[in-house]
C-alpha cells in the first residue's frame, strides 16, 4: 500500500483511496476508542464519526505521520462521545443476565481460536485492565493507550493528542503508576505471567 | 518520596528517551535507591500488561459511502440543459397563464369606457347587475317609462333583460345588448401553445431524473 498516494488522491476527494486507508487503520482505531470509552457501541460510532471527520478534513493534512494525524480524529470523536455520554445514560459493557447479574464472559468478546481457559483468561485481563483505564481522566488514558497499547512513539503520541511532549511524557508516568496501583488490586485474577512481570527486566 | 520530575524520568527511561548520559546518571541513582527501583518495576510492570492486551478486531468495515460524506455524482452535461429547458418552459407556462387571465380583463374595460362616458371600468359590471336585478325579481312588475331608455344605454346588459323587458309590454332594442364587442376577447397565448409548454416541462424533468438515477447508479 503506497500511502502517500493514496493520501494525495483522497486529498482530490477520492473515495476509494480513502477507503483503502480506512481498512488499513479501522482496526486500530477500532481498538483506540474501546479502550478509552469502554463500550463497544460507543466506539464504533466514535470511529464512524472519526472516519468521516477524517475524509471531510483530509486537505488540511499537510505531511508526517498519517497514523498520528488520524488517531488524533479518533480521540476527538472519543472525547465527544464522553461529553455525550456524560449527559446520557450508558449501558454497561458486561451486559446483565435474566437474573439483572453481570455475564461473566459477554458473548461478543469470545475469540473462536481460544480454548474456554484460555478465553476466560484473557477476559480477566481484559475486564481488569479496562477497570483500572476507565478510572483514569481521559487525557491520561488516551496518552497511555496510544503509548503503550497501540506502541505509538512520544511525537505520533504528542500529534495525535495536540498536547506537548513534555505533558505527554508526565501524563504517561503517572497514568502507568496509577494504572499498577489499580491492577495490583487484581493481582489475584492475573495470571502469573502478569504477576510477575514487575520484577523481570 | 519520589518527585514527579523522578516518575517521568523513570517512564522515559523505559521507553528508551533518555540520552546516554542521562540514561547512565539515572541506573546509577537506581542502583542506590531501592524507592526508584520498585517505582520502575512498576512502571514497567503496568507497561507490560497493557502491550500484552488483545487487540480487537473490528466488528465491522468502516469504510465511508459518497452519501455519509455528502458528495453528490458527477452529472452528464445534458442534465444542465434539460435543467434549462424545465426552468424556462416552467417559466414561460407561467407567463402565458399569467398573460391569457390578464389580457381579457383589460379588453374587457374598454367598451364599458366608451358606453358610459367618463365611468370608471370597475364599476361598469356591478352597476349593471344592479339594474338588471329589479327586472329579474319582479317580472310582473311594470317597468317605469324611464326604464327603457337607460337599458338602452347599456351596452353590455345581458341578454335575458330584453325578453324580461318585452313582457312587460316595453319595446327594447336588443342590438345594443349583443354587440359582438361586448364580450371578452379569446386568450393570446393558444392552450395548445401552454399544452406543448407544459409537455417540455415535464419530459424534461423526466430525462434529468432518469440522468440523475442513472449516474447515481453506475457511481455506485
Amino acid at each position: 500500500m503506497d500511502e502517500t498516494a493514496l493520501i494525495q488522491t483522497a486529498q482530490r476527494g477520492d473515495l476509494d483511496s480513502f477507503n483503502t486507508l480506512v481498512l488499513h487503520y479501522q482496526d486500530m482505531a477500532f481498538n483506540v476508542a474501546l479502550r478509552i470509552l469502554g463500550d463497544e457501541d460507543l466506539a464504533q460510532d466514535a470511529t464512524q464519526d472519526a472516519f468521516i471527520s477524517a475524509f471531510k478534513s483530509i486537505a488540511s493534512f499537510r505531511g508526517g505521520s498519517f497514523k498520528a494525524w488520524l488517531m488524533r480524529t479518533v480521540t476527538n470523536a472519543c472525547l465527544d462521545e464522553l461529553r455525550r455520554k456524560k449527559r446520557r445514560p450508558t449501558t454497561p459493557l458486561e451486559p446483565d443476565t435474566e437474573d439483572g447479574d453481570e455475564m461473566e464472559s459477554p458473548r461478543w468478546l469470545a475469540d473462536p481460536n481460544m480454548t474456554p481457559e484460555q478465553q476466560s483468561e484473557a477476559d480477566e485481563i481484559e475486564h481488569a485492565i479496562q477497570h483500572c483505564l476507565d478510572d483514569l481522566p481521559a487525557e491520561f488514558r488516551s496518552v497511555v493507550v496510544l503509548a503503550d497499547i497501540q506502541g505509538m512513539d512520544y511525537n505520533e503520541v504528542a500529534t495525535a493528542t495536540k498536547v506537548p511532549l513534555g505533558t505527554i511524557k508526565s501524563r504517561l508516568a503517572r497514568a502507568r503508576l496509577r494504572l499498577r496501583e489499580c491492577l495490583r488490586g487484581f493481582e489475584e485474577l492475573l495470571p502469573a505471567a502478569f504477576r510477575l512481570e514487575g520484577e523481570r527486566r | 518520596m519520589m518527585n514527579t520530575r523522578d516518575l517521568e524520568l523513570l517512564s522515559s527511561y523505559l521507553d528508551g528517551q533518555l540520552t546516554p548520559t542521562e540514561s547512565a546518571r539515572l541506573e546509577s541513582r537506581i542502583a542506590a535507591d531501592p524507592e526508584m527501583e520498585s517505582a520502575l518495576a512498576d512502571l514497567r510492570a503496568a507497561r507490560n500488561i497493557l502491550r500484552k492486551l488483545p487487540q480487537r478486531k473490528a466488528p465491522r468495515n468502516f469504510t465511508l459511502t459518497r452519501k455519509m460524506v455528502g458528495q453528490n455524482p458527477p452529472l452528464p452535461r445534458a442534465y444542465s440543459f434539460f435543467q434549462f429547458s424545465t426552468a424556462f418552459a416552467s417559466l414561460l407556462l407561467v407567463f402565458t397563464f399569467a398573460l391569457n387571465v390578464l389580457t381579457p380583463r383589460l379588453n374587457y374595460v374598454g367598451p364599458i369606457n366608451t358606453g358610459w362616458g367618463g365611468m370608471g371600468g370597475g364599476a361598469a359590471p356591478q352597476m349593471m347587475e344592479e339594474a338588471a336585478a329589479p327586472a329579474a325579481e319582479a317580472p310582473a312588475l311594470e317597468m317605469p317609462a324611464a326604464a327603457a331608455p337607460e337599458m338602452e344605454a347599456l351596452p353590455t346588459a345581458s341578454a335575458d333583460i330584453a325578453p324580461m323587458a318585452k313582457e312587460s309590454g316595453q319595446e327594447v332594442e336588443s342590438a345594443p345588448l349583443t354587440q359582438p364587442e361586448a364580450n371578452p376577447p379569446a386568450a393570446p397565448i393558444p392552450v395548445s401553445w401552454q399544452a406543448l409548454l407544459l409537455a417540455v416541462g415535464f419530459i424534461s424533468a423526466a430525462v434529468m431524473f432518469v440522468l440523475r438515477e442513472q449516474a447515481k447508479r453506475t457511481w455506485r
